[in-house]
């Protein structure tokens, strides 16, 4: 029997725009297991983004609670929320996100140093993960120097980084061609079964949702369907 | 996120930041180069002033004929030839014995003063001749001897001569038992001065053969000098001369018309002088420095928004609060830094181009106030401006840090 994970209890998300409350997520409950390759899927505005933010302590819950390694997000002071973000969790974005100025290997090392990482340990650590990923030979580019597809394997490699629990890739292929993009996603089923890491991946593309475990389907912040 | 990474990062920023933010440090660069202008010249004048004024000590007085407000007196103070203005009453064998009277008055020194025509081996130059009380003058004078004695009294036909007049006078350098003829009388060189910036260009001589070579009668003086106890009564004693001096010349009632300066008191001229100029720059840098302090923080606000969605993805990847703060408030420390050091640069230079200006408005002529830069300097100006760009920075730094990760990341 796996061990649940992620755990989120009737939880709302309720932003103020002026006067008019938008419920970004509504009542929605759920559970993910450890090593669990779970899809999340809706269409734009369904709350996707919110729902990843949540899980990834990014921001907290309007209404209910959102449990990790059963601990109440809510609970905790911005400080432990930054010590989880940095340690168990990796994000992974449809922007790729990187730091514009930092080289590939800055960027593969900056949650290192952000632990307190030593210097030249956290050097070799980012070193060996570029490898991974295939850009040893693009160490000391910057992201504007690297087609997209390279920055987000850049990307992979610095979610990796402090080898988290968990791994989260909201829409991690949106700003990919096809080709690149299977070869991401490819690079990300790789690790998750290697590695044996939980895997959330937001995604539009069916067909890339398919090769998850599990598919949640997302519409108007509801809980609409799950299809194993 | 240990320190030198957070320097790093700030390093990083400040390299890449816009020509715009750099133009921000200009209002620390101007204010730290007036600090170290203030103070650098200020520094130099006080040399100067001790230099020169070293020389006659702060417990000599001196009288001289005509009433002159002692700004204009200390323009050709030293050179011992009495600026006098206007005809007025001469100083006098009574003048003398009035200032005898004061109490804790050491020395009275009556002095006649003019040119004279002085040959040396078919050469002639036209010198500054000093008549002095032997006694007195060699009891009062700080400089030191190069060579040979002072005067003594009973010394007839022998004078002791300035550094100048014995080095770059004539072709051959006067040295001591020399003759030499000054206005066709033969003097004996026995003493020779060291340079003092006082009267190196002067023939010192006893008092009566002076007044017989520069046509002076026996009961006139160009000036006077005393030299007082205790420097600390200088000014009891220079208040106590005047009033005497008005009786005894039956002024009571009337203006005076003798100057009376002591050297403490052209001391604090010169030092007003300077003191004008410190208030005028220390404002130029206090306005400097708070302009610039205004200017880092509207470029860390500006610089902070610009990287509000880098805030966001470092806080996504584990960046503690406490990290984003030392991150933008070292990159505001930096640029205090950059300021300094810029400021620092500039200073020293309009240091050593002011006092050309300075020098020739105190009287001390071209060159005569140096400056001087301190190592202690440089030092607290670099500290100065890197705590106020770090005081610049703080909040902005702040307000980084306190943005929530989701506005930060979702931040376009
Ligand atoms: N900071 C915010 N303020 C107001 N509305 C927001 C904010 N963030 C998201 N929303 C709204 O919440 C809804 C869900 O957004 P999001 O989670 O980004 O959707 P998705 O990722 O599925 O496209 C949308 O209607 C969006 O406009
Ligand atoms: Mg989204």
């Amino acid at each position: 029997m796996k061990k649940s994970l992620i755990k989120l209890e009737n939880v709302w998300k309720i932003y103020l725009m002026g006067d008019v409350e938008v419920a970004a997520l509504k009542d929605v409950s759920m559970s993910i297991d450890e090593g669990e390759f779970v899809a999340i899927v809706g269409s734009s505005g369904s709350g996707k983004s919110t729902l990843m933010h949540l899980v990834g302590c990014l921001d907290l819950p309007t209404k209910g609670s959102v449990f990790l390694d059963n601990k109440d997000i809510s609970s905790m002071r911005e400080s432990e929320l930054a010590q989880i973000r940095g340690k168990k969790i990796g994000f992974i974005f449809q922007q790729f996100n990187l730091i514009p100025n930092l080289t590939a290997l800055e960027n593969v090392m900056l949650p290192l140093e952000f632990q307190n990482m030593d210097g030249g340990e956290a050097k070799e650590k980012a070193m060996a993960l570029l490898n991974v990923v295939g850009l040893d030979d693009r160490m000391h580019h910057r992201p504007s120097q690297l087609s997209g597809g390279q920055q987000q394997r850049v990307a992979i490699a610095r979610a990796l980084s402090t080898n988290p629990d968990v791994i989260l890739a909201d829409e991690p292929t949106g700003n990919l061609d096809s080709g690149s993009g299977s070869e991401v996603l490819s690079l990300l089923e790789k690790l998750w079964k290697q590695e044996g890491k939980t895997l959330i991946m937001v995604t539009h593309d069916l067909n890339l949702a398919r090769r998850s475990q599990r598919q949640i389907h997302l519409k108007d912040g509801k809980l609409w369907s799950v299809k194993t | 996120m240990k320190i030198q990474k957070s320097l790093k990062l700030a390093v990083n920023i400040l390299l890449h930041s816009k020509l715009r933010s750099w133009l921000t440090i200009i209002g620390i660069v101007i204010g730290v180069a007036a600090i170290v202008a203030i103070v650098s010249i200020g520094e130099g004048a006080q040399v100067s002033v001790n230099e020169r004024l070293g020389g006659l000590g702060a417990d000599i007085v001196t009288i001289s004929p005509g009433f002159q407000r002692a700004t204009g007196n200390f323009r050709g103070f030293g050179d011992g030839e009495g600026s006098a203005t206007t005809s007025q009453k001469n100083l006098t064998n009574k003048d003398i014995q009035t200032i005898k009277s004061v109490n804790n008055i050491l020395f009275v020194n009556g002095i006649v003063s003019g040119r004279a025509d002085t040959s040396y081996l078919a050469e002639t130059a036209s010198l500054s001749i000093q008549g002095v009380d032997p006694l007195a003058w060699s009891n009062m004078i700080t400089t030191g001897l190069s060579s040979g004695r002072y005067l003594n009294s009973g010394d007839t036909n022998m004078i002791v001569i300035g550094s100048r007049v014995a080095a770059s006078t004539f072709k051959q350098s006067l040295v001591v038992n020399r003759d030499i003829t000054i206005e066709g009388k033969p003097f004996k060189i026995v003493g020779i001065l060291e340079s003092s910036g006082n009267g190196d260009n002067i023939i010192y001589m006893p008092i009566d053969q002076a007044r017989d070579i520069l046509n002076k009668s026996t009961d006139y003086y160009d000036s006077i000098s005393f030299k007082v106890a205790d420097a600390s009564q200088v000014d009891a004693v220079v208040n106590e001369t005047t009033q005497r001096l008005m009786i005894s010349r039956q002024l009571l009632g009337k203006t005076q018309d003798f100057s009376i300066t002591s050297a403490q008191a052209i001391q604090e001229q010169i030092q007003s002088v300077t003191q004008t100029f410190t208030i005028f720059l220390g404002a130029i840098a206090a306005v400097s420095l708070l302009v610039g302090a205004v200017g880092i923080a509207n470029t860390m606000f500006t610089s902070v928004l610009e990287k509000t969605k880098e805030i966001g993805i470092m806080k996504a990847i584990g960046a503690k609060n406490r990290d984003i703060m030392a991150i933008f408030m070292l990159n505001s420390a930096l640029v205090g830094f950059a300021g300094g050091v810029m400021g620092i640069l500039l200073g020293i230079g309009i240091s050593t181009l002011l006092p050309q200006f300075l020098g020739g408005i105190a009287g001390l002529g071209r060159g005569g106030i140096t400056t001087v830069v301190p190592l202690s300097l440089v030092i607290e100006a670099i500290l100065i401006s890197v705590l106020l760009g770090m005081l610049a920075g703080a909040i902005p730094a702040y307000r980084a840090s306190k943005l929530k990760p989701v506005d930060a990341l979702r931040y376009e």
